[in-house]
């Protein structure tokens, strides 16, 4: 190529051509980066939108078949695609836990509300998968609504800073789509999650220690009840919401209530649960520290450490590490298999930490569908 | 994208190597910057093509089926089933039918999936 010395009559043509392909590139770079990125927004959000399209057609289908038309779940669906819940005022913070699980409760009754007079036919069991069901499609919508927003804000504005942001966001975004999508048919089939994990293990350990479905207590808390087990001359009040329908209860509160109801005598608070792995460790790897493990918006973790800081009583949990889509997702056969580690733990903990002739409060914390009393 | 074009894009690339060489030969003369410029762009071009459709073809894997295992209650005996999930099915839910080994009762012990885990690429 000759670069420089021009020996030809129209080789200013083509240096003016090769100016101008520079100054193009170094002015307007930044407009065709933008381009780009917008196309890979677009991408993106046609495949949250056929996540959100799918899921809400699985909710439809697994909703009408207890016996309301497809024409009338269809609508009612879609008017309860966006239900909102407004987070209480934090300026005032006096209170603001009992009024956040204030408010949590009346969603909660609203929901069920909803669910039972859209699917009139279904068992308590049913109506509590549905309820799940609805969630995750209520969570895809909401993924997909907020990227169509900053799309076409960023597409009128011209921002940069907004579409940058949302297409850095994106690859992050599509996983936890991707791990609600893949949830959604494990929720309207009634499967097992990762999240259960908690529940399953008390269960688990009840039943080692001669405990069977008759024996557990009912709604000690809305939807949670325990097993009260005897093990090496300890009893155990083993916690848990009721299954195989999809709820997590409120445990927290239940604890609280154990806790005052055996005034004095609740030596150790256990808490099982499953936590969010980082990248790079292992599926299934079970942890333990101190603490509540307990996912909740707040009211609950804080009524069992209130609790165990009135009473001084000692709190451990011990974790069971998944990613997302093993959390909401059908149970990888990794999480079952911690289950002897896990169990082995918790009879560590009480061997070691209390006395015979104690009470202890084991509480595994998660979602119960698909898992059995 | 399909292999139509992949071919597409390998073709392209190859034309645009052949132009950019062609542009760097110093005999082709004044259109030289004409045939290194078109090459560039159509070896981009072509690559972009080869490389495009990569991701989806990855996201378009099936989730691993659903399995039931079944487990006699008798201690001693080891009798194991595993079956596909059927619905309906919970974990700790008593199964109906008796073992077929010793004739006790059996239980769902675990409903899970088996996940592939993709190769270990990094080792640290
Ligand atoms: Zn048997």
């Amino acid at each position: 190529m000759q670069i420089g010395l021009p020996t030809n009559d129209f080789s200013w043509i083509i240096n003016l051509a090769f100016f101008a392909f520079i100054l193009i590139f170094s002015l307007y770079g930044a407009k065709i980066q933008m381009w780009q990125w917008l196309k890979q927004i677009e991408a993106g959000l046609i495949e949250l939108k056929r996540m959100m399209l799918e899921s809400r057609q699985t909710a439809i289908d697994t909703f009408k078949i207890y016996g309301r038309t497809e024409k009338d779940v269809a609508s009612e669906i879609d008017r309860w695609l966006d239900y909102f819940t407004i987070m209480p005022v934090d300026l005032d913070p006096a209170g603001i836990l009992k009024r956040l699980d204030h408010l949590l409760d009346n969603r909660r009754d609203r929901f069920q509300e909803f669910v039972s007079e859209l699917a009139p036919d279904a068992t308590e069991i049913q109506v509590q998968s549905l309820e799940n069901t609805l969630e995750v499609s209520q969570v895809l919508d909401l993924i997909f609504r907020i990227v169509r927003h900053f799309y076409i804000l960023g597409k009128k504005t011209g921002s940069q800073i907004m579409i940058m942001q949302i297409q850095m966001q994106m690859p992050d975004l599509l996983r936890i789509a991707k791990a609600y999508f893949d949830a959604i048919a494990a929720f309207s089939d009634g499967k097992p999650i990762g999240d259960g994990i908690g529940p399953l293990v008390i269960t688990k350990f009840a039943r080692e220690q001669g405990a069977t479905p008759d024996t557990y207590v009912h709604e000690i808390s809305r939807e949670v009840g325990y097993y009260p087990v005897e093990f090496e001359e300890r009893t155990v009040l083993a916690l848990r919401a009721t299954g195989p329908g999809g709820t997590v209860g409120k445990p927290g509160f239940a604890v609280k209530k154990l806790v005052e109801e055996n005034k004095g005598k609740i030596a150790r608070i256990i808490t099982v649960d499953a936590a969010l792995k980082l990248e790079g460790e292992e599926l299934g790897r079970v942890s333990e520290g101190t603490g509540a493990a307990i996912g909740d918006p707040g009211p609950e973790k804080h009524a069992i450490e209130q609790a165990a800081t009135e009473n001084g009583i000692g709190i451990e949990a011990i974790v069971i590490k998944e990613d997302e889509a093993a959390a909401i997702g059908v149970i990888p056969k990794q999480v079952i298999d911690s289950l002897p580690e896990v169990i082995e733990r918790i009879k560590t903990a009480i061997l070691k930490r209390t006395k015979p002739g104690d009470k202890i409060i084991l509480a595994g914390i998660g979602n119960t569908i698909g898992i059995g009393l | 994208m399909g292999w139509m074009s992949r071919i597409l894009g390998v073709i392209m690339a190859g034309s645009g190597g052949v132009l950019l060489i062609f542009g760097m030969d110093p005999t082709t003369g004044i259109f030289s910057y004409v045939y290194f410029f078109l090459g560039l762009l159509m070896m981009s071009m072509g690559f972009a093509l080869i490389t495009g459709g990569r991701q989806q073809q990855r996201e378009q894997k099936p989730p691993p089926p659903t399995v039931t295992e079944i487990r006699c209650d008798n201690r001693e005996c080891t009798f194991k089933e595993i079956r596909d999930f059927e619905k309906g099915d919970y974990i700790l839910k008593p199964v109906d039918v008796p073992c077929p080994k010793c004739g006790g009762r059996m239980t769902v012990e675990g409903i899970y999936i088996v996940r592939e885990e993709p190769e270990q690429t990094i080792t640290i």
